[in-house]
């Protein structure tokens, strides 16, 4: 079937992709096709919308999801679907850009908004450039269309009363050249920064992994959570991946933003661009986090926290 | 012992991008240039294997003629050629020409078993070079990896890639291709007598003419426009006094309570 075809890891950035996809089908008078890896899900995405399921086969033992690239590479080319829209996971990121180079086609990248262009029928897509400092507008001059999407981007698409649609089996992945030889799932004890009103954000300039615990006692008085940003994540591993902020982390809108001994490059600053309030804490006057703040305090941070923790306390009397 | 292409790009440096406030314009005059990020990764961690294991470590690039500043630069990081795919007309090239001319030059001109390159570019962030170039080449790739093995004798190298939903172990067959994370190593900062040494290494210069085939792009940049941002830009100091004014204004606010 051509059309609109959604590919995504997992149950929910599937719905999610579904729900722009039905509405860009709608649009283009086409039908809706997803990719599955249980009849379960099948049943659950033909009941949400969708007009036909590819159900992917399991894998063999040792075989990486990207396994399925070759499969999903020739059911583009038997039924040439119009536009790809896969989520926008790490492996999804890989997929789509094997894929994209095996069809000759063009891919957005970390699209964050897409509309039709009803007369060209063409998609015009959204995406960051320089770490975030610019919104570059695309279109996607052959065929299928593609796009990788961030989690969180649409809404889930929601069960449509009586829909139906078929269930299609693929074959099978051919044998992959890469072998898995050890998994290890992640262990999700950190919190949900998105979810947080108030965000400590650790940077570099917090010179010592105990010192952490001045932004935990700020973030204490406030109520709010510890994030940081990528280097204290990735290179000092202080706090976990799901804690760094910004254009290859996690996006957040809090209500008030403190950036603790963060310098605040634009790769930074887009995760929390849509913060209500920004504070920077940076000796350095010149940190362009004082650019991207409301309020600036330039000093040493291990004189100022204490002393936000003081005032802070004194003027909630707690 | 592996011969290795490290994959690198020449990128404006995104600190000295300013924006027009009005017209929401990129202000690109003064901006300077610099190796992406992470292919400083990339070229770090194939001079690592081949310090340790033999082999070589050819740098290749596609570019204008007026990257030639990023040879001496790159060069001067450790590997001891460079490959300058070179023309005016690759000038904003979208990720699906990059890695169809990389695959171009590569492809029986250059003998490998390992190709690195970094997750992702500092501009563009597509990541889609990496991947995009094994499938042009017909090889193998592990993406997103922060630890990497060379297996001597055995011809593979074993890969933890890290992931949203964890850690993932992969051994991969040679020829392969890998785009690494910034976490993988430390960068070295070149010394004076590297980046002298630099100038005196051998470079291919590679033409389109030279690739005989052509390269359209499959992408079209409609619009770029600066992502502006709100913000009172209001500065204070460590005073006790200052401190409480910003205490104060963020309980007005409303966002302490
Ligand atoms: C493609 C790409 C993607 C990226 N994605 C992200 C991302 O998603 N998130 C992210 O965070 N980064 C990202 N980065 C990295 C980003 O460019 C910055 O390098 C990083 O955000 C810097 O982290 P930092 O501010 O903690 O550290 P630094 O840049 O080292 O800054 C530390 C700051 O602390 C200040 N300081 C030091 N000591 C003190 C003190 N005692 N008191 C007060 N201030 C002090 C210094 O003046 C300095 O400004 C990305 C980079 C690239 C190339």
């Amino acid at each position: 079937m051509a059309g609109v075809w959604i590919l995504a890891e997992s149950r929910e950035p599937t719905l999610e992709l579904l729900s722009a996809g039905i509405d860009i089908a709608a649009q283009l008078g086409v039908k809706v096709a997803a990719f599955a890896l249980s009849s379960q899900l099948a049943e659950e995405y033909i009941k949400c919308g969708c007009d036909e399921v590819m159900l992917l086969p399991p894998l063999a033992a040792g075989q990486p999801l990207e396994s399925y690239v070759p499969v999903i590479v020739e059911e583009a080319l038997l039924n040439g679907p119009d536009i790809i829209l896969i989520g926008a996971s790490q492996r999804g990121r890989e997929i789509a850009a094997r894929a994209a180079a095996a069809l000759n086609t063009g891919l957005c990248s970390g699209c964050t908004g897409l509309r039709l262009d009803q007369e060209k029928k063409q998609l015009v897509m959204e995406r960051m450039l320089f770490g975030g400092a610019a919104v570059q507008t695309v279109v996607c001059e052959t065929r299928p269309q593609m796009a990788t999407i961030p989690p969180r981007t649409f809404e889930q698409a929601q069960p449509a009363e009586g829909h139906q649609g078929e269930v299609r089996q693929l074959p099978a992945a051919p044998p992959s050249p890469v072998t898995v030889v050890e998994r290890t799932p992640k262990t999700s004890e950190a919190v949900d920064i998105t979810e947080a009103k108030t965000v400590v954000c650790v940077g570099r300039g917090v010179g010592k992994q105990e010192d952490i615990a001045l932004a935990r006692e700020l973030a204490g008085v406030l109520g709010g959570e510890v994030g940081c940003s990528r280097p204290v994540a990735e290179d000092l591993r202080w706090l976990p991946e799901e804690l760094y902020l910004g254009i290859s982390g996690k996006k957040v809108k809090p209500d008030l933003y403190i950036g603790v001994g963060v310098a605040g490059q634009i790769q930074h600053v887009s995760g929390i661009r849509d913060s209500k309030v920004i504070v920077g804490i940076n000796r350095d006057e010149n940190a362009p986090i004082f650019e991207a703040a409301d309020y600036g305090i330039v000093g040493d941070l291990y004189d100022i926290v204490p002393k936000l923790v003081k005032e802070i306390k004194a003027a909630l009397k707690i | 012992m592996p011969r290795i292409i490290a994959c690198f790009k020449w990128v404006m440096d995104e600190a000295d991008i300013k924006a027009d406030p009005k017209s929401r314009q990129l202000v690109l005059d003064r901006v300077g240039y610099k190796i992406s990020d992470y292919d400083r990764n990339a070229i770090e961690e194939a001079v690592q294997l081949q310090e340790k294991h033999g082999g070589s470590v050819v740098g290749i690039t596609v570019a204008t003629p007026g990257a030639k500043p990023c040879l001496k630069d790159a060069l001067s990081r450790g590997p001891e050629k460079a490959c300058f795919v070179n023309d005016p007309a690759f000038e904003n090239l979208d990720p699906s020409q990059t890695a169809a001319i990389l695959a171009a030059a590569i492809d029986g001109k250059i003998e490998y078993d390992l190709i690195i390159c970094g997750e992702g570019s500092s501009d563009l962030y597509a990541q889609q070079v990496g991947p995009a170039l094994a499938e042009k080449l017909g090889i193998p790739c592990a993406t997103y990896v922060n630890k990497l093995t060379y297996v001597e004798g055995e011809n593979k190298v074993i890969a933890q890639r890290k992931l949203d939903d964890g850690l993932e172990t992969v051994s991969v067959k040679l020829p392969a291709l890998i785009t690494v994370l910034p976490d993988l190593n430390t960068p070295r900062i070149p010394s004076l007598k590297q980046v002298l040494g630099a100038a005196k290494k051998p470079v291919d210069n590679v033409s389109l003419a030279n690739l005989q085939q052509t390269f359209e792009p499959c992408l079209k940049t409609t619009g770029i426009l600066a992502a502006t941002m709100e913000r009172r830009r209001l500065k204070f100091t460590a005073d006790p006094e200052d401190i409480r004014k910003v205490v104060d204004s963020l309980i007005k606010e409303g966002v302490i309570a």
